[in-house]
C-alpha cells in the first residue's frame, strides 16, 4: 500500500490541483489575518485559531475536498489511465482503497499547511497569547474536525465514479458549503453530515439538545453507505475506455 | 492438441439488447501472431477488453494460459501487455515517471529496464518530455513500452499502429515480429486496415457485427484468395470463340468486357500458356497476360458478405 500512496504522490508532480489545493488551505488564514490586520486590532491567536478552524473545516473544506475526490478519481477516466492501473493488474477494491487513503493523505496535508499558515499569519499580525498547547489543541481540532469530514466524503467518491467530469464536483461543493452555512447554528445542524464534524470537534455539539453519538452515527453511515455504492458501483461496472 | 494462449468459448457481450460480442469462440496459439481483423464497431475492441477483465462478459468462458482469469487473475494479468484504444498515461507526467510507475505498482521497477524499453521505442531522446506534449504517434510509442517493459508473454492490442506515420508502422511492425519470432510472444492484434493484418499475422481472425467469423491461417487465407488470368487481345470476339470451341462456358470460367478487349478467366489457370499459344496461332495480338490475386480488402468484403 505504501508503494500506491508514493505513486499517488508520483502522479500529482506538477499538478496545478494540488498547488491549488494548498493555496486554498492557505485562503482561511490568509482571510482571517487580513480580517485582523484591517478591522479587528486586539485580537489574540486563540480567536483566530477558532475562527480558522471553523471557516475552514465548516466551509472552505468541503468546497476543496469535493474538488480533491472529483480529481482523484475523475482523472483516471478523463485521462484514460484508469485501464492501464487496472490491466497492471491492480484489484479493483486495492485502486479504490489507495484513494481512499490518498485522499486522507492530501486532507493531513492540508490541515498542517493550514495550521502552518495560521501560526505565521498570527505572528505576522503581532497577535498575542500564543502557546505551543493552544497550537496544538487548535491543530487537534481541525485534524480531527477534517478526518470526521473525510468520513462524509465517501458518497462523493461514488459521484466522482459515476460522473467524472470535474465541473458538477466543483458546483456541488460549492452549492454544499453554502448549505453548511445555511445549517450552521439551527437546531437540527448536529443531523446534517457536513456540518457535525466541525460540531464535534469544536465541541459546540454540546450547545445542541441532540446526542454525540447520533452525529457519530450518521457520519459512520454516510461514510458506509458512500463506501458500499462506491466498491459495488466501481467493481461490477465496465471500465470506460 | 495446440497449446492455447488464449481460448474463449461463447463469448457474448451484449449491452441493452444489443448483442455487441455474440458466440465467440477464439483460439490464440502459443508464439503466433493472431491478428483480429473487422470494420469499426465489429466487436473487436470489446473482446479484447473482455479478454483484459476491463469488461465484464455478459456469457460466456475465457481460458488464458489454459486457466481461468477469474480463479488465477494476478498470476494471468501479470503476463500480459497491452494497449487498447489510444494509450492512457497521465499528462503532467514525462514517459519515465509514467513507465514508473507502472513498474513501481507492478513490483518490478528498474530503470535500466525502463530506458532501455523507451530506447526499443525510439523514446529515449523524449524521456523528460511531458506526456500532454507528446504526437500521437509518440503516445502510441509509449503504450506499446508500457506493454512490453515486464517481458509478458502475451500481447493484447488493439489498434497499436494508428496514428503513427509510415515509418513509424513499420519500426512497431519489425518489433512486434521481432518479439514474436525471437521471444516467442503470443501477439493478440487487432485492426482494420488489413494491409496491416496481412504483414504481420500468422493467423488471421475475421470479426464482423460481433461474431468471429473465421479463424484461419496466413497460408489458408492465400488458397482461399481467388486468382484469375486476365488477358488483354485485339480480337476479343475471335478469342471468345476459341474459349468457346475448348467448351468454357461464359461467365462460368470466364468473363469478357468487350469495351477494353479483356477477358478474366477464373478456370484452367494452368493452362493460360497454352491459351496464350492458341491465340497467337489463331492471329490475335495478345497485348497483356496478368495472373491477378484477389487482395486481402476484396477476399474481406467477399468474406463478410457472403457470410
Amino acid at each position: 500500500m505504501f508503494t500506491f500512496i508514493e505513486m499517488e504522490f508520483l502522479k500529482l508532480k506538477r499538478s496545478k490541483i494540488f498547488l491549488l489545493s494548498l493555496m486554498g488551505a492557505i485562503l482561511p488564514p490568509l482571510l482571517m489575518f487580513i480580517a485582523v490586520t484591517s478591522f479587528d486590532e486586539g485580537q489574540t491567536f486563540e480567536a483566530l485559531f477558532t475562527n480558522v478552524n471553523m471557516y475552514m473545516s465548516a466551509m472552505f473544506a468541503v468546497l476543496i475536498f469535493t474538488i480533491i475526490i472529483s480529481y482523484l478519481f475523475g482523472r483516471e477516466y478523463n485521462e484514460h489511465t484508469l485501464k492501464t492501473m487496472l490491466t497492471i493488474p491492480i484489484s479493483r477494491a486495492k485502486f479504490l482503497v489507495s484513494k481512499y487513503i490518498m485522499f486522507l493523505v492530501w486532507i493531513v496535508i492540508l490541515t498542517v499547511v493550514t495550521s502552518m499558515s495560521t501560526l505565521i499569519f498570527g505572528f505576522a499580525a503581532g497577535l498575542d497569547g500564543f502557546s505551543v498547547n493552544l497550537f496544538a489543541k487548535s491543530f487537534a481540532q481541525l485534524l480531527y474536525a477534517n478526518v470526521l469530514l473525510f468520513l462524509t466524503f465517501s458518497p462523493f467518491v461514488f459521484i466522482s465514479l459515476f460522473i467524472t467530469n470535474m465541473v458538477p464536483a466543483m458546483v456541488g461543493g460549492a452549492g454544499l458549503s453554502l448549505v453548511n452555512l445555511l445549517v450552521y447554528g439551527q437546531n437540527w445542524a448536529p443531523f446534517v453530515p457536513w456540518v457535525c464534524p466541525y460540531l464535534i470537534a469544536s465541541g459546540e455539539i454540546a450547545e445542541y439538545s441532540t446526542s454525540i453519538t447520533v452525529s457519530y452515527g450518521i457520519i459512520l453511515a454516510t461514510f458506509v453507505i458512500g463506501l458500499v455504492i462506491s466498491y459495488i458501483y466501481f467493481t461490477k461496472t465496465d471500465v470506460a475506455l | 492438441m495446440a497449446d492455447y494462449v488464449i481460448e474463449t468459448n461463447n463469448l457474448s457481450k451484449i449491452y441493452s439488447k444489443n448483442k455487441v460480442v455474440n458466440s465467440v469462440n477464439m483460439h490464440v496459439e502459443k508464439g503466433k501472431i493472431y491478428g483480429l481483423l473487422g470494420k469499426n464497431g465489429a466487436g473487436k475492441t470489446t473482446t479484447m477488453c473482455m479478454l483484459l477483465n476491463l469488461t465484464y462478459p455478459s456469457s460466456g468462458d475465457i481460458f488464458l494460459f489454459g486457466k481461468d482469469p477469474k480463479r488465477h487473475s494476478d498470476e494471468i494479468y501479470s503476463n500480459i501487455g497491452s494497449i487498447i484504444e489510444t494509450p492512457g498515461f497521465y499528462e503532467n507526467l514525462t514517459a519515465y515517471e509514467n513507465l514508473k510507475i507502472i513498474s513501481k505498482i507492478r513490483g518490478d521497477f528498474n530503470p535500466y529496464n525502463v530506458n532501455a524499453v523507451l530506447q526499443m521505442v525510439n523514446l529515449d531522446n523524449e524521456k523528460s518530455k511531458k506526456y500532454k506534449d507528446f504526437s500521437l504517434g509518440m503516445k502510441q510509442r509509449l503504450g506499446i513500452a508500457a506493454a512490453i517493459m515486464h517481458s509478458p508473454e502475451l500481447l493484447i492490442l488493439d489498434e497499436p499502429i494508428n496514428g503513427l506515420d509510415p515509418f513509424g508502422i513499420k519500426e512497431i511492425r519489425a518489433l512486434l515480429k521481432r518479439l514474436s519470432h525471437e521471444f516467442g510472444i503470443t501477439i493478440l492484434i487487432s485492426s482494420h486496415i488489413l494491409s496491416e493484418i496481412e504483414n504481420i499475422a500468422d493467423v488471421i481472425g475475421f470479426m464482423d457485427e460481433g461474431v468471429l467469423i473465421e479463424e484461419i491461417s496466413r497460408e489458408e487465407l492465400y488458397n482461399k484468395l481467388e486468382k484469375h488470368v486476365e488477358f488483354e487481345v485485339s480480337d476479343i470476339d475471335l478469342a471468345l470463340n476459341i474459349f468457346k470451341e475448348l467448351e468454357l462456358k461464359e461467365n462460368k470460367d470466364f468473363t469478357c468486357n468487350k469495351e477494353n478487349g479483356t477477358i478474366c478467366l477464373y478456370t484452367h489457370l494452368s493452362m493460360r500458356d497454352k491459351f496464350n499459344a492458341l491465340f497467337v496461332k489463331a492471329g490475335i495480338d495478345v497485348k497483356k497476360v496478368n495472373l491477378c490475386e484477389e487482395n486481402l480488402e476484396e477476399f474481406f468484403t467477399r468474406f463478410v458478405s457472403n457470410n
